[in-house]
């Protein structure tokens, strides 16, 4: 008879304990967002307004690759490039997928662009905002924009 | 006292050559030309060989305000008349062989062998002859079988290996003639060290006509020419001085042309009608160093092959008071070109990659192209097709003949375009390996020239017995159509904005070019006002005219700004012309002189190219003054008659383009011809251009380079002929 009551409270704990509600991991996805990158050129900022940034998660949802189009470094470049950014480690958690990436070469006209290799990119993706910083080369660079709607 | 002295030298004149009958078949008008309301230059068969008049470009200034100039090759074709024309496209002037219309301006330029009958009717003649007889119509006539047998043949040699040689074959209802000519070649080719431009030809023409004596009458005209020859004698002109002819690439035409045509009338108790239908094949290829210097830019080839088909029934009648005209023509023509322009190494470095890589900034990387040619390949099926619905009716009422006609005349066309261009890239240091990459355009442009009105009044007053004085108002058009040659440069600039865009680099400044659907152009017509005079008394005729022509959407050559490599056809705005001519024609005894004089004043009246006004200002290639004299003298031995006949023809100022700034003085060409003729048989020697001074003759810009042909040097001929 003891042995069936300790079975009892353990079957009710068990069930207590499955009725607590762990909040939910964000899944990474593809979206397309607009938004102001800044450089910074001779210590001044200088903004490319309403650029497009294409955020592609890799299958796993660990890494994604970030390609900003039409980005000018300086004022006076006399064209403007697409630039991709791979491998960049992604972490999601119930509210944000925060980005960060130590260091890697971008790729850019048809492939890797070491010119500006980027360093230092931190960032998150929260209620349909993107914000990351990094540097290029030694350009500092931060973009922030929002979720364009599919 | 001019009128006095030219009645009382007419009195003393014996007759001239009147028009033989057959020759008026090749005409659609209900009158006799002396009663044209228009003037008229003819040029009957004593005329043609006095004044060596072997092809078109001898009717410059022989025919009042017409300019021939000849260059490039045998489809260049280029006629200025009254101040309107064009080097491209649709012509200014109708073309009518043995009644037939030919349609393709790539086919006018051919040897006259056979010709017997010329006449060119200037002002717009669109009411009877319709599209492009928008400044005149010139029509041409073969022998015609008479039912006896005749044999005519001739060779004539001249300097630069110049032979030209004939036969005709005259036999029942059947005449057969055969042509060739050769051409050693006038300019040298510095780089290449051979002459540019040699000529091989053959011409062969049949024609066979029903006995004329039934109520119907059935005819058949078939006419074919084959020539290969070298061409694009282009010097370039830089700091005012013209360099000689040197250039690395092929320089080529060759032409298969084949026209035939089936006549029919039918003579009723009061009225007549009269068919006519022709099929037009025309095959040909064109090669050309379009850089025209030593450097391997880029070239370009031509090829076409074309068929055309037309039909016109006119049914005449007569009335004491009233003679109307009624017909209808169609035609449909398809055209198939291929065109690809072929850019060398130099061409890739200096037009693609130059301009390319001029705006990535160094630290960046650079455009590279490794291939040694590059293609752009360009297909066209043209599909133009027309029809037309025309009246006209002359009213002779005592002394005066009114007239008054009208034409509705549509044409439409469809382009199918296939271009593609093929290359490798690679974008330095960023790309390991090259890329293959190709850019397509490919699209289909319909385009319309709508419903033209061409409406006509004239009026012809007998003043006397050999005056008339005469007066109308007439409407002519040039079709509109597609310009190919533009879209070498339109997929230029696809394939750089392609590839950039492939690669992720976009540039501040795009290079403006037109797409597809800039690349129609637009019918150029024209208002025509004229009065003149003609006096026509045994053996004397003489003629004055004046004139003005309001001509709207004038179609004009332009050179894209820069270093493009096209031209293409645009519709400048309008533009006025104003002109006097005046011809004569007498032959008193033994001698004949003929005179012919045209001033012309042709201006653009607006036209403004987005960067430049160039209202104002003359219209490019067309002289402001022609002039043409000759004099010949005939004696008879007992058994040989002497001829001599001198002539000079002249022609000039002209402007070489829209600015009025490179202007070109008159051209002066003396000739002659010593004769000796027998019973069967004629020897002769003839010179043409004996001042031997080359004037230059055509103008253009390449790659913002600016280029002149020279004018034929002086030729001496020796030829005999025998006649049975």
């Amino acid at each position: 008879m003891k042995t069936n009551k300790l079975f009892v409270a353990l079957a009710a704990l068990a069930l207590l304990a499955c009725n607590k509600i762990e909040p939910e991991v964000i899944v990474p996805e593809t979206a397309d967002y607009q938004g102001t990158v800044t450089v910074q050129y001779q210590g001044e900022p200088y903004d490319n307004e309403n650029i497009e940034v294409n955020f592609t998660p890799s299958e796993d949802g660990k890494t994604a690759s970030i390609t900003i189009f039409k980005i000018r470094f300086v004022p006076q470049m006399p064209v403007t490039i697409d630039v991709t950014i791979p491998h960049v480690g992604l972490t999601a958690t119930s509210t944000e997928v925060i980005l960060i990436c130590d260091e890697v070469i971008p790729l850019a006209m048809g492939g890797e662009f070491p010119r500006y290799t980027v360093t230092n990119l931190t960032g998150s993706i929260k209620d349909g905002s993107l914000e990351f910083s990094l540097n290029f080369g030694d350009i500092p660079t931060t973009f922030k924009g929002h979720q364009l709607l599919k | 006292m001019l009128p006095a002295v030219l009645s009382i030298l007419i009195s003393f004149a014996p007759p001239i050559d009147t028009l033989p009958p057959a020759y008026a078949k090749a005409f659609k008008e209900s009158v006799p030309l002396e009663k044209l309301a228009a003037p008229v230059s003819v040029l009957l068969p004593a005329d043609l060989k006095a004044d060596g008049v072997v092809g078109q470009g001898r009717l410059s200034a022989l025919v009042p305000s017409l300019l021939i100039p000849e260059y490039g090759a045998s489809l260049t074709s280029t006629i200025y008349l009254r101040g309107v024309g064009s080097r491209m496209e649709n012509p200014s002037m109708g073309l009518y062989v043995d009644g037939i219309p030919v349609m393709d301006k790539n086919a006018y330029d051919f040897d006259w062998t056979g010709i017997r009958f010329a006449a060119l009717m200037r002002g717009p003649q669109a009411t009877l002859y319709g599209r492009n007889s928008m400044s005149g119509t010139l029509v041409l006539e073969s022998a015609s079988p008479d039912g006896n047998r005749h044999l005519n043949a001739y060779v004539e040699a001249g300097l630069a290996r110049t032979l030209r040689a004939g036969v005709t074959a005259s036999f029942g209802r059947h005449v057969v003639t055969a042509g060739f000519k050769h051409n050693a070649g006038w300019d040298r080719n510095e780089y290449k060290g051979t002459l540019c431009n040699p000529y091989n030809g053959l011409s062969l023409r049949w024609k066979w006509e029903q006995d004329p004596t039934g109520k119907t009458r059935w005819s058949n005209s078939l006419f074919a020419t084959l020539s290969q020859e070298g061409g694009f004698a282009y010097g370039l002109y830089e700091d005012g001085v013209l360099h000689p002819v040197s250039y690395n690439g092929e320089g080529s035409y060759r032409r298969l042309s084949v026209i035939d045509g089936v006549g029919f009338h039918y003579t009723g108790d009061s009225f007549t009608l009269d068919g006519t239908g022709s099929l037009q094949l025309l095959s040909d290829d064109m090669h050309m160093d379009q850089d025209f210097t030593p450097q391997d830019v880029f070239t370009l080839q031509q090829a076409q092959n074309s068929a055309t088909a037309t039909a016109e029934v006119i049914l005449k009648s007569r009335k004491e008071h009233w003679l109307p005209s009624t017909g209808v023509f169609t035609f449909y023509r398809y055209n198939r070109m291929h065109a690809p322009v072929t850019f060398g190494r130099t061409g890739i470095e200096t037009l693609i990659l130059e301009n390319a890589n001029k705006n990535i900034p160094e630290e960046i990387g650079y455009l590279s192209i490794p291939d040694e040619h590059l293609l752009i390949a360009s297909d066209f099926g043209i599909h133009t097709y027309g029809a037309a619905l025309f009246h006209e009716s002359v009213f002779p009422l005592g002394r005066w003949r009114l007239t008054a006609g009208l034409r509705l005349d549509y044409e439409g066309g469809v382009m199918d375009y296939d271009c593609l261009a093929n290359l490798h890239y690679r974008f330095v240091p960023t790309m390991k390996a090259d890329k293959a990459f190709q850019v397509p355009y490919r699209g289909t442009l319909p385009h319309s020239s709508g419903l033209q009105v061409l409406p006509k009044v004239s009026a012809l007053f007998e003043a006397s017995d050999h005056v008339s004085l005469f007066g109308s108002v007439s409407k002519g058009y040039r079709a509109g159509g597609f310009n190919t040659q533009i879209f070498s440069d339109i997929l230029q600039s696809q394939t750089m904005t392609a590839l950039m865009k492939d690669l992720g680099v976009y540039l501040d400044n795009i290079p403006t070019s037109v797409g597809a659907e800039n690349t129609r152009y637009k019918p150029e017509s024209a208002w025509n006002f004229e009065t003149g005079a003609r006096l026509v008394k045994e053996n004397f005729r003489a003629e004055a005219t004046l004139y003005y022509m309001d001509v709207r959407n004038q179609q004009l050559t332009v050179y894209p700004p820069g270093k493009s490599t096209g031209r293409m056809m645009t519709n400048a705005g309008a533009s006025r012309s104003l002109g006097a001519e005046a011809e004569l024609d007498w032959t008193p005894g033994a001698f004949h002189f003929h005179a012919s004089y045209a001033w012309c004043d042709a201006r653009f009246v607006s036209y403004n190219d987005g960067n430049h006004d160039y209202s104002g200002n003359r219209i490019p290639y067309v002289p402001a003054h022609t002039a043409f004299a000759s004099a010949a003298w005939r004696h008879s031995f007992t058994t040989v008659s002497l001829h001599l006949s001198a002539s000079v023809r002249a022609y000039g100022p002209l402007s070489w383009d829209e600015t009025g700034l490179l202007q070109e003085p008159v051209h002066i060409r003396p000739e002659t011809r010593i004769a000796l003729s027998f019973s069967h048989w004629e020897i002769w020697l003839r010179g043409e251009n004996l001042t031997g001074r080359t004037g230059r003759n055509f103008y253009f810009k390449s790659v913002g380079r600016e280029f002149f042909s020279l004018e034929r040097p002086c030729n001496i001929l020796l030829g005999i002929s025998i006649n049975y």
